[in-house]
């Protein structure tokens, strides 16, 4: 008998002598094949099978016009563009942050600002976006006097994205800029190194590892982004995602919007299994020892630390200036023709758009319990226990979360519309949606709390008598409760914010604000648009702050923070 | 209640390793603990202690063999199913837990009425001398008291036996030789069989009963401390427990009760019924630091050999001492009264015949 | 705060079970309450749901969709119909649904006072509006580049509209539909003609919008100069205070009735009539003026509104063939794809 066959046969003789262990492994494995692999296979389906045979002829038909492939080739450009200037970005801001010499309150403006992009609504930047650029542009027109400048584009969707995912190269980059020891850089110093050449030689190796894996984030959510090309692409730079919508939306054209979304997967996967198996797994900062006695920062040049707070204050202030354009667009009658104070748009959400509010909601809020429990079962489960197929069932697990929202939202659509199974119209499939589609971050964040407790805590407590299930009540939820928390948190905001999936799935029984917001800007109703903005911009970062102030009241090890789990 | 035995049979444990595939942790190992016996398991990290232990207390399944723990076969059961207590190296105690609920969390599992796990809880945590500590947590307790709590939550659910995992290495080296005296006299006061693991000699010769040595997942050989000292039955347990020195000789002569054999070109007559051996066959010795005495270079006989380096510790002096093409270890008791050497003295090194030790085999 | 977590790890449990689906997978609906997919903005459906609702007590629960969005999940839903009528957009629209037999045959009791061109002869749809295109341009846009109001087609090819135009994308909005379908008519029909023109007129188009409204807002701004709208948006953009004015081509302009139809396989038919009766009739056709909604009764005993016949007046409007538009609605959407929007 080969080690293996008996690990396995081991797993399963200790699976099934665990009831607790084997009947959430049961309904975890129902749960995925459901809502991960069961859409995921309609959607291959309808793209390879054609009556009942399989076929490629789908798969050429939108491969041999020339403007899908115009569209993949720019999905994959932009997508590309976004990922440098954004990662360039990011490492700039971080490396401010974290070796300026800041104090608290500069670091704390910095923070806010890359906070913002994060919680916010789609569109937000896009809008900003349309008023402050092009012919009559707040900006381009009435500051600067350009006249005649295009505002739909490569370069404004490229501008709004870099803009909008920035912060997750910003948190990806600070923890490692922060982990590399000062005295490292005073080690090169004392060797006779000048400050640009420890930066080349020393922080800078250092950080590639990480500047790779930023990269490649940007570049996911980059290429899964439908609403900032929706608004900003224009129509001389087609991208994927919007050409599927479009295709199912605009031509009812399922199976069409069902190829294309395929031809987006391939690259999709690509890029996450590089980020997971390749750059992730390489050691960012060997820390031997402890850190040394903190010393002052000498790797930034005096003169260079004015431009380059400047440079991020520059950056901070566009931010803040498109939110305060958010705002002031919400709280006027109409932005550019009459500019008299109002509350009327106000009025108009909460009673006309009251529906999206409260469905909204009910949405996040069921949403958010349940992605919060089925992360940290399955981070636990994987983490922790021994039974047969774990690592398939992370890896599934991790499918949604990967994909671009407009492949899982069509799949959901093609999955659930038809018998056996009809969701659509329903709530549940919205709520599935975002939960199997975010959890994924709480379950990342319970592998990584778990990594931090020792597996003797639960055998402490298996040892004096405890089953599973009671060693995973009483020991292992309390400890991984801010993973949960940080879970539950993420999927409420991605519930509240999200629109490339679930854009395919609101019904006239549920709708969304996110929804609501893309109908009012083709409506032209950019008052109430900019006004269900505000608010979600204010639920959302409500939600932060009370996740946050929670998770800071455990006494556990190994504190999570709300804002850096946003960025993976 | 009465203590209780540990019986292992022929208990093996592999894993799966990336490079060299099937690996055993541990092999047919095979082992007594007598009832109310402290039976250390000894050996370098890695060599299968730890696996035998956590089989025990039943957090790993062997792959072959049985576990019994009184005449209980325990094979099959869980670990929450066999009734011990368990001290982890890092105490693994509930960090999010007081040092009252800690030693609670057993009598809470088992459901005892409320009255009786105060009682018995507040017993244990007198008995460790961790009173008023109560409603303390563990990150604001230090390493012995950690230790502490983590024994007395161990003990608190009166468990058939005691396993401890080098509950002592995360302590300080004064700490450690202090808390082992206590855990030795807790064991006795409370009459209850234990098994300790650790890779620290002292440490196991300080508090066992009996200790096995463990080497490459077998155990190579068990016995008290003086007994493994003073026999050791290899080149492993003889550099494994004190310090040795290694030397070869080869047989002249095997008679009944008696060998002789040459040294570095000295002869020796050693007492032969341990050893069997037959003229001209190649042994090893086992010759202990303190046993050779060392004598100045005129001498009239012993091994002639020069002073490499001393190291003068007070009550005792260490040498190093080349011998052709050895380096010997002698140690020298009241070294101010008996006359220190200088680093590159020739001397006269000594070997009491009833010193040394013959080891079977070839060599190695 | 000592067992804070405990005591949270105990409450999370039931606080999760809880939570239970079943309410979640219950779909909404009263006895009472009729379900539609509105194609008219949310701002002018509302108002007369609401009349509707005063008038007869049944409630409309509705969500807006651009038209070719609300054709598409019509069909996609039609073996599992989640609303009862389809609500507004242009009659092409539903010209399309009925090669998909989405549709179920209703003659409301004004269907035999109206005109030809706003029923179907077999109750498909009825009318309950017309909406005519317009033209509609930025005033200081024109004026820095004097520029008179577009009169004609071919005024909108000059080069000073470079990149300044926008109007409705056809892969979603009725409003392009009939835009385009405005120029075969312009041409007589002959494709070749008026797609040459359309290739024309494709280097100053800035965007092609998702709805037919989307670029009469930029028109507004400035951000663009000019566009070609339906009438009810331009006069509402102007309603708002943006400093557009509005114009019609010398060579016609295309007009779209507004329909109503009621779903096969509805879930309450008997309520969906109720509606159509209401909207095809004038009693909702007479609130239009009320809400300052910019349609054109469909109904011929209300009256059209004074200013907006002010607005009408001399314009060369001529109504698009239904049966035509239907027909070739999918063929001409697909070659402007090909040949107007992605030019090879």
């Amino acid at each position: 008998m080969t080690s293996i066959a008996a690990a396995r046969i081991d797993g399963w003789r200790r699976t099934f002598r665990d009831p607790a262990l084997f009947t959430t492994v049961i309904v975890l494995w129902a749960l995925l094949a459901l809502f991960i692999l069961f859409p995921l296979a309609k959607l291959l389906a309808r793209t390879f099978l054609d009556g009942g045979q399989v076929t490629l002829a789908n798969l050429a038909a939108i491969l041999r016009d020339v403007n899908h492939r115009q569209a993949f080739w720019n999905s994959l450009l932009l997508a590309a563009l976004v990922g440098l200037c954004g990662t360039w970005l990011g490492f700039v801001y971080a490396f401010a942050a974290v070796r300026a010499n800041l104090s608290r309150a500069w670091i704390t403006v910095l923070d806010a600002a890359s906070l913002l992009p994060l919680i916010s609504p789609p569109f937000t930047t896009a809008i900003a976006m349309i008023y402050s650029f092009g012919p009559r542009g707040l900006i381009t027109y009435h500051l600067l006097g350009i006249k005649g400048f295009t505002v739909y584009g490569l370069h404004s969707t490229l501008f709004s994205e870099t803009l909008t995912y920035f912060p997750i190269a910003y948190l990806t980059l600070k923890p490692i800029l922060a982990g590399i020891d000062p005295n490292v850089e005073d080690m090169a110093f004392s060797l006779g190194s000048s400050r640009w050449r420890v930066f080349r030689t020393v922080t800078l190796p250092l950080t590639v590892p990480g500047l790779a894996n930023a990269f490649l984030l940007l570049f996911a959510a980059s290429l899964a982004d439908f609403a900032t090309p929706l608004i900003l692409a224009g129509n001389s730079f087609p991208v994927l995602p919007t050409q599927a919508y479009l295709q199912i939306t605009g031509l009812f054209d399922l199976k069409g919007g069902a190829v294309l979304s395929f031809v987006l997967l391939v690259p999709a996967l690509v890029v996450y299994l590089l980020q997971r198996y390749w750059v992730s797994r390489k050691h960012y900062v060997t820390i031997t020892g402890k850190v040394g006695a903190q010393t002052t920062i000498k790797s930034l040049a005096p003169w260079a630390r004015a431009p380059l707070l400047g440079a991020c204050l520059l950056l901070a202030g566009v931010i803040l200036y498109f939110y305060v354009l958010l705002f002031y667009a919400s709280a006027v009658v109409a932005l550019g023709a009459n500019h008299a104070w109002t509350w009327r748009h106000y009025q108009v959400i909460f009673t006309e758009g009251l529906k999206a509010i409260r469905d909204t909601l009910v949405i996040a809020g069921a949403g958010m319990p349940l992605g919060g429990l089925y992360g940290i079962l399955l981070g636990y489960l994987v983490a922790r226990k021994i039974f047969p197929g774990r690592q398939a069932m992370e890896i599934v697990s991790m499918i949604n979360y990967a994909l671009p929202g407009t492949i899982v939202g069509i799949a959901y659509l093609i999955a659930f519309n038809d018998p056996p199974i009809v969701l659509t119209g329903t709530a549940l499939i919205i709520v599935a949606c975002y939960v199997f589609r975010y959890s994924p971050t709480g379950i990342r964040a319970t592998v990584a709390l778990l990594q931090q407790i020792d597996p003797s805590i639960e055998e402490a407590s298996q040892g004096l008598g405890a089953g599973s299930g009671t060693t995973f009540r009483r020991i292992t939820l309390p400890l991984i409760l801010p993973a949960f928390f940080a879970g539950l948190g993420v999927v409420f905001i991605r519930s509240m914010t999200a629109i490339s999936a679930t854009i395919f799935l609101v019904s006239i029984n549920w709708t969304l604000i996110t929804v609501r917001i893309l109908e009012n800007m083709t409506e032209l109703s950019l008052g109430p648009a900019a006004a269900f903005s505000v608010l979600v911009v204010v639920i959302v970062f409500a939600v932060i702050v009370a996740i946050s102030g929670l998770l800071r009241r455990f006494r556990t090890p190994g504190a999570v923070d709300m804002t850096s789990i946003l960025g993976g | 209640m009465s203590a209780v035995g540990i019986r292992l049979e022929g208990i093996s444990k592999r894993f799966a390793h990336r490079v060299k595939g099937e690996v055993y942790a541990v092999r047919d190992v095979s082992l007594t603990v007598q009832p109310a016996e402290l039976l250390t398991l000894l050996g370098p990290s890695g060599c299968g202690k730890t696996t035998t232990l956590r089989m025990i207390a039943g957090f790993e399944q062997p792959d072959a063999g049985r576990v019994f723990i009184g005449e209980q076969d325990v094979t099959g059961l869980m670990a929450n199913q066999r009734n011990i207590g368990f001290v982890f190296q890092n105490y693994a105690l509930f960090p999010h837990l007081s040092v009252f609920e800690n030693v609670a969390y057993g009598l809470r599992v088992q459901r005892q009425p409320e009255q009786e796990i105060a009682r018995a809880a507040g017993d244990v945590l007198a008995l460790v001398g961790l009173q008023g500590y109560d409603r303390q947590f563990p990150n604001q307790l230090s390493g012995g008291e950690q230790q502490r709590v983590a024994l007395a939550r161990a003990i608190v659910i009166r468990p058939r036996v005691l396993l401890f995992d080098e509950p002592l290495s995360n302590l300080d080296a004064k700490l450690r030789v202090h808390m082992r005296g206590e855990l030795r006299e807790l064991q006795q006061r409370l009459h209850i069989t234990a098994v300790y693991v650790t890779h620290d000699q002292e440490e196991a010769m300080a508090i066992s009963d009996r200790i096995a040595v463990m080497h490459q997942g077998q155990i190579v050989q068990e016995g008290t401390a003086e007994s493994l000292y003073r026999h050791p039955g290899s080149e492993f347990v003889a550099q494994f427990i004190g310090r040795t020195n290694l030397l070869s000789g080869r047989v002249r002569s095997a008679s009944p009760g008696e060998i002789e054999l040459e040294v570095a070109g000295q002869h020796l007559r050693l007492p032969g019924d341990a050893v069997r051996a037959t003229a001209g066959q190649i042994v090893r010795l086992v010759v202990r630091p303190e046993v050779i005495e060392l004598r100045p270079a005129d001498s009239p006989d012993g091994i002639p050999g020069t002073i490499v380096s001393r190291t003068f510790l007070g009550e005792k002096a260490e040498y190093q001492v080349r011998v052709g093409e050895d380096l010997l270890q002698v140690t020298s008791y009241n070294p101010v009264q008996r006359g220190l050497f200088t680093v590159g003295q020739p001397v006269r090194l000594h070997f009491p015949a009833e010193g040394i030790q013959l080891l079977p085999g070839g060599p190695a | 705060m000592p067992r804070f977590g405990s005591w949270l790890s105990r409450l999370s449990v039931p606080m999760v079970l809880g939570c239970t689906l079943g309410w979640a997978a219950a779909p909404a609906g009263a006895a009472d309450t009729v379900n539609a997919y509105s194609i008219w903005p949310e701002n002018w459906a509302r108002p007369m749901f609401q009349e509707f609702e005063k008038a007869t007590g049944i409630k409309v629960n509705f969500v807006r969709f651009s038209s070719g969005e609300a054709l598409a999940r019509v069909i996609h839903e039609k073996n599992n119909p989640q609303v009862d009528v389809l609500f507004g957009g242009p009659v092409e629209t539903h010209a399309a649904g009925i090669k998909e037999g989405i549709f179920e045959p209703y003659k409301p009791p004004s269907f035999n006072v109206l005109p030809a061109r706003f029923r179907h002869s077999e109750g498909q749809w009825v009318a309950i509006a017309d909406d005519p295109l317009v033209f509609m341009s930025n005033i200081k846009f024109l004026k820095e580049h004097n520029l008179k109001p577009p009169a004609s087609w071919g005024d909108l090819l000059d080069p000073a509209y470079k990149n300044m135009i926008q109007m409705a994308d056809a892969r979603t909005s009725g409003t392009a539909v009939t835009r385009i379908f405005s120029v075969l008519e312009t041409y007589g029909r002959d494709e070749e003609k008026a797609f040459d023109y359309m290739k024309k007129l494709r280097p100053n188009v800035q965007l092609y919008t998702k709805s037919g409204g989307g670029g009469t807002l930029p028109v507004g701004l400035g951000q663009a100069g000019a566009g070609i709208f339906f009438i009810v948006d331009a006069l509402d953009t102007k309603a708002k205070g943006y400093d557009v004015t509005i114009s019609f081509p010398k060579e016609g302009i295309g007009t779209s009735a507004e329909a109503i139809a009621l779903l096969k396989g509805a879930k309450n038919p008997e309520l969906g009539k109720k509606l159509i009766d209401w909207a095809a009739s004038p009693a909702m056709q007479s609130l239009y003026a009320k809400y300052k909604i910019n349609f054109v009764p469909a109904h011929p005993d209300v009256k059209v509104e004074a200013s907006l016949a002010e607005v009408l007046k001399g314009a060369k409007i001529f109504p698009i063939d239904d049966a035509f538009a239907g027909a070739n609605r999918k063929r001409i959407v697909e070659r402007w794809i090909n040949e107007v929007l992605n030019p090879k």
